[in-house]
């Protein structure tokens, strides 16, 4: 390719791609989708914040709510204690004398019935 | 403070950066994405979906450019967007020759005319050439971007840009050529 074909070439491709301008409704259209976006986002934002700082909030610095938490907590914890220890018991093995003679008893019996 | 700083910023500087990345690239990306689909239509709702995009993952494009400029970014959203669109070839656009106006030659009548088929000419056999060249002469041209620009943007080294531009330039004459030559046989 010769430099002044080159030349030629680049300029009509210059003038053939010149940019667009977008149509003002484009320029609208983005700005109002970005806008949206923004608001949603801040607004979600925003009634969390104000649930959490209206309902929750209040009820929460506020003593005398306190009592029902505590309570259950506390019913909550004395009841697992308890299933933790009726378990423990039941998976314990018997010891001792009076476990020992039961098993001979219960082996011998077995002996007699075969 | 710089685009390229790692420390967190708030949201709404980050939005302040981004509206302004937006006004100075609004007319590029149209641009890029009128020369790519051929139409306003679907360059407006690709110029819309670019600029989504952009926004949704700008922090962390933010953080990565290290300063660099950020238009080959949107371009290469724009150009991804617009690879999804036009993937069936069938669907490809025609030339367009809605935005290219006649150049400006004062003097006759009878050159108007001839700047005008020249540049029909020019749109068709652009058409005509592999994608990756036409959206190479599209960003050099129409948007004025450097070959590193061009490098980013399309994902390639900056020599094998030079190289893709240089062969696009040339098949775009050959092709020029070959039709002048078949209108002066005719």
């Amino acid at each position: 390719m010769s430099e002044a074909g080159r030349m030629d070439l680049e300029a009509l491709l210059a003038d053939a791609l010149r940019p667009i301008e977008p149509p003002e409704d484009v320029a609208g259209r983005v700005e109002s989708m970005l806008s949206a976006i923004t608001e949603e986002a801040a607004a979600a934002l925003g009634s969390w914040a104000e649930e959490l700082s209206d309902s929750e909030l209040d009820s929460l610095r506020d003593p005398r709510n306190w009592v029902r938490p505590v309570a259950a907590v506390a019913i909550g914890g004395v009841a697992a204690g308890a299933l933790v220890l009726v378990e423990a018991r039941r998976r314990r093995k018997p010891t001792g004398l009076r476990a020992n003679a039961s098993r001979l008893i219960g082996d011998f019996a077995g002996d007699l019935r075969r | 403070m710089n685009p390229g700083d790692t420390e967190k910023i708030s949201k709404a500087e980050l939005d302040r950066e981004f509206s302004e990345l937006y006004r100075a690239h609004l007319r590029d990306v149209y641009s890029y994405a009128y020369y790519r689909v051929g139409n306003h239509h679907d360059a407006e709702d690709l110029t819309e979906q670019a600029f989504l995009q952009a926004y949704r993952h700008f922090e962390r494009a933010r953080r990565e450019s290290d300063g660099r400029p950020m238009r080959p970014w949107l371009i290469r959203i724009a150009h991804n967007l617009a690879a999804n669109l036009y993937r069936d070839r069938a669907r490809r656009p025609e030339a367009n020759i809605e935005a290219v106006e006649p150049p400006a030659h004062p003097h006759s009548t009878e050159r108007v005319v001839e700047g005008r088929e020249e540049l029909r000419l020019l749109m068709r056999k652009l058409e005509g050439l592999p994608d990756d060249r036409r959206e190479a002469l599209i960003m050099r041209f129409a948007l004025g971007m450097d070959n590193r620009e061009i490098a980013r943007a399309m994902g390639k080294t900056d020599g094998a840009t030079k190289v893709l531009i240089h062969r696009a330039l040339k098949q775009l004459e050959e092709l020029m050529d070959a039709e002048r030559g078949d209108t002066l046989d005719e």
